[in-house]
């Protein structure tokens, strides 16, 4: 499967999507890293380029909510994106947060599965149980 | 060096031709129910004689090159790609049209030299359909490239007649690959130059190829820093009769474009002070600002019906003003450039015949000001002898 990822917005904490990209390879995802510094139409237009079926991407700075309010906006700019798998992780509110209310508000803004302040590996579980749940479905 | 010193360089463009001996430059207005090489002789003619055929080295921009309409998959990728190769190439771009809304687009009427397919990385497919095809078909084009998926182009090939497939201007890495296209649209241009009745009348004086201007003037550009008192990052402006080309350091594009190129180029197709002076009258009564700038220039909207010297200066000035206002917003242009960070703009072509450096600080400065909201003051270099163009055409001499 293809996955497109990156670290939206001036965000620019690089560790976590290095890793990220290291993961991904090791569980046999073909990565397109768009890397740190990434805005949100560069995301979309990866996708359609690459024919991604995953998008994956960070935020760690506070950013998070700022851009997650557009992406519903956007996406509906595009015409072959509904079976897109959409995944945000990192820190996704300033400070701790509550992490449900968090998850509630990021899957009403479009995201199927929302990490906050979740260790990559564990976020990369719940992709897979949930791409197996979407094949039987 | 000293060869150099026998050459004949000449310049034509779409409005004037000009002319460039070690001792002299030439600019003559073009009489356009004369043929080029017989205007040529009649204004210029003892200049000619004076050289063989072998130091005569011609350039032209005149018909304003090659048109292209690109059709691709994104803003970011596809399209800014290869909108960034064809500018580079001498091209100028009709349009950009996003396929997944090709449906929805007006067919151009003109004749479109060049049509650009191109999306996708290699390993995509299943890209390109009917859409596309039903499209090409109410389009009226000379040649058309497909430059996207590799797996797609079998299919697209059976379906377009006469299509020629170039490897992906779209790496795995979703990094732009230019030289392919980047070849084919060049050797395209040349071709039409030489197709050219009039051009090709030309060979008559010389024996040297005859090259595209923006190609002349790419390829002086790495050297401007040693010939002018030029500070990098800059931007040439060459304001001619029908079009104006910038020039531009890489520097000054933050972007995902990763290339070799050390200077990129842009075109805006109907800006232009003679040919195009309708269009741009019609760009400044848009724009919100024409008004102060008239007013700060003294002068009223009447400037635009008169025909004098006072008016040529007035719309000049303008032109300048409002090629930076195009470079100046997100998403105007298809980039963006960081005019803050300039250090130099360099004015070149007809323009600076007719303009003061002061004129021409002027409305950099008025720019800087109400757009920017900043003193910043770039150094202004006017090229009044052509001093550019003479390198690059003796830079291509040296390849020759
Ligand atoms: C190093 C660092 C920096 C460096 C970054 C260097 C670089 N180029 O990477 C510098 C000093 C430049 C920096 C700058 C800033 N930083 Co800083 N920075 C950190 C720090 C200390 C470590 C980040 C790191 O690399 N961690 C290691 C990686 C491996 O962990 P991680 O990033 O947390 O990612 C893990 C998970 O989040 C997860 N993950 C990430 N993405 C995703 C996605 C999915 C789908 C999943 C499942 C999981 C996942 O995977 C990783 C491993 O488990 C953190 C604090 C901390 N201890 O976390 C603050 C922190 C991230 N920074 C913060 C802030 C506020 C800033 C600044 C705004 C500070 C400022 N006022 O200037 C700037 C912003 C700059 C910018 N434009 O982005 C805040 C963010 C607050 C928030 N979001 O609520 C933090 C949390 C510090 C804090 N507690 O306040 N920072």
């Amino acid at each position: 499967m293809k996955v497109v990822t990156g670290v939206v917005g001036n965000d620019i904490h690089v560790v976590a999507n290095r890793l990220m990209e290291l993961s991904l390879n090791a569980r046999g995802y073909e990565v397109f890293n768009l890397g740190v510094n990434t805005h949100l139409e560069e995301f979309f237009d990866a996708v359609v380029e690459t024919g991604a079926n995953i998008l994956l991407i960070s935020s760690l700075n506070g950013e998070a909510e700022g851009w997650s309010r557009e992406v519903k906006a956007l996406k509906s700019k595009y015409k072959n994106l509904d079976d897109l798998i959409m995944m945000i992780g990192g820190n996704l509110a300033v400070g701790r947060g509550d992490a449900e209310e968090i998850e509630r508000k990021y899957k009403n803004y479009g995201f199927d599965l929302v990490c906050h302040q979740i260790d990559l590996n564990t976020g990369l579980d719940w992709l897979e149980e949930f791409i197996e749940k979407r094949k039987t479905q | 060096m000293s060869q150099d010193n026998e050459k004949l360089l000449i310049d034509v463009g779409s409005t004037y031709f000009k002319l460039s001996t070690p001792d002299s430059i030439e600019q003559h207005f073009r009489d356009f129910n004369k043929d080029i090489l017989d205007d040529l002789l009649q204004k210029s003619g003892s200049t000619i004689e004076r050289f063989n055929k072998d130091d005569v080295h011609i350039c032209s921009s005149a018909n304003g090159g090659l048109s292209t309409l690109i059709i691709g998959l994104t803003n970011s990728f596809s399209l800014k790609y290869a909108t960034n190769i064809a500018f580079n190439s001498g091209i100028n771009i009709i349009d950009t049209l996003l396929y997944q809304n090709i449906a929805e687009y007006s067919v151009p009427g003109d004749l479109i030299d060049v049509v650009i397919i191109v999306g996708g990385i290699d390993s995509h497919s299943n890209i390109f359909g009917q859409d596309l095809y039903n499209y090409l078909e109410q389009l009226n084009y000379s040649n058309i490239v497909f430059v996207g998926s590799e797996k797609d182009a079998n299919s697209v090939a059976a379906n377009i007649d006469n299509l020629a497939v170039l490897p992906n201007v779209i790496d795995n890495r979703l990094h732009i690959v230019e030289e392919h296209l980047k070849e084919y649209l060049t050797n395209l241009y040349q071709q039409d130059i030489m197709g050219k009745e009039d051009i090709k009348n030309l060979y008559q004086i010389t024996s040297n190829q005859i090259f595209s201007t923006p190609y002349v003037v790419n390829q002086a550009l790495p050297h401007i820093d040693a010939s002018y008192s030029v500070v990098n990052p800059f931007i040439l402006l060459d304001i001619g009769g029908a079009t104006t080309d910038i020039h531009y350091s890489k520097d000054l594009v933050d972007d995902n474009i990763v290339t070799e190129n050390e200077f990129d180029r842009l075109v805006f197709k109907k800006l232009g002070v003679y040919k195009s002076k309708q269009s741009l009258i019609y760009a400044a009564q848009n724009n919100e600002f024409t008004y102060e700038l008239l007013t700060h220039l003294k002068v009223t909207e009447n400037i635009f019906d008169e025909q004098s010297d006072k008016a040529t200066k007035v719309l000049m000035q303008l032109a300048i003003f409002l090629v930076l206002c195009k470079i100046s917003h997100y998403r105007k242009a298809y980039i963006n450039l960081k005019l803050l960070a300039i250090n130099s703009i360099i004015i070149t072509g007809g323009i600076t015949k007719v303009l003061s450096v002061e004129e021409i600080e002027n409305i950099i400065a008025f720019f800087y000001r109400k757009i920017l909201t900043s003193d910043h003051k770039p150094v202004t270099i006017l090229d009044s002898n052509y001093d550019i163009w003479t390198l690059g055409a003796k830079e291509i001499k040296h390849v020759d």
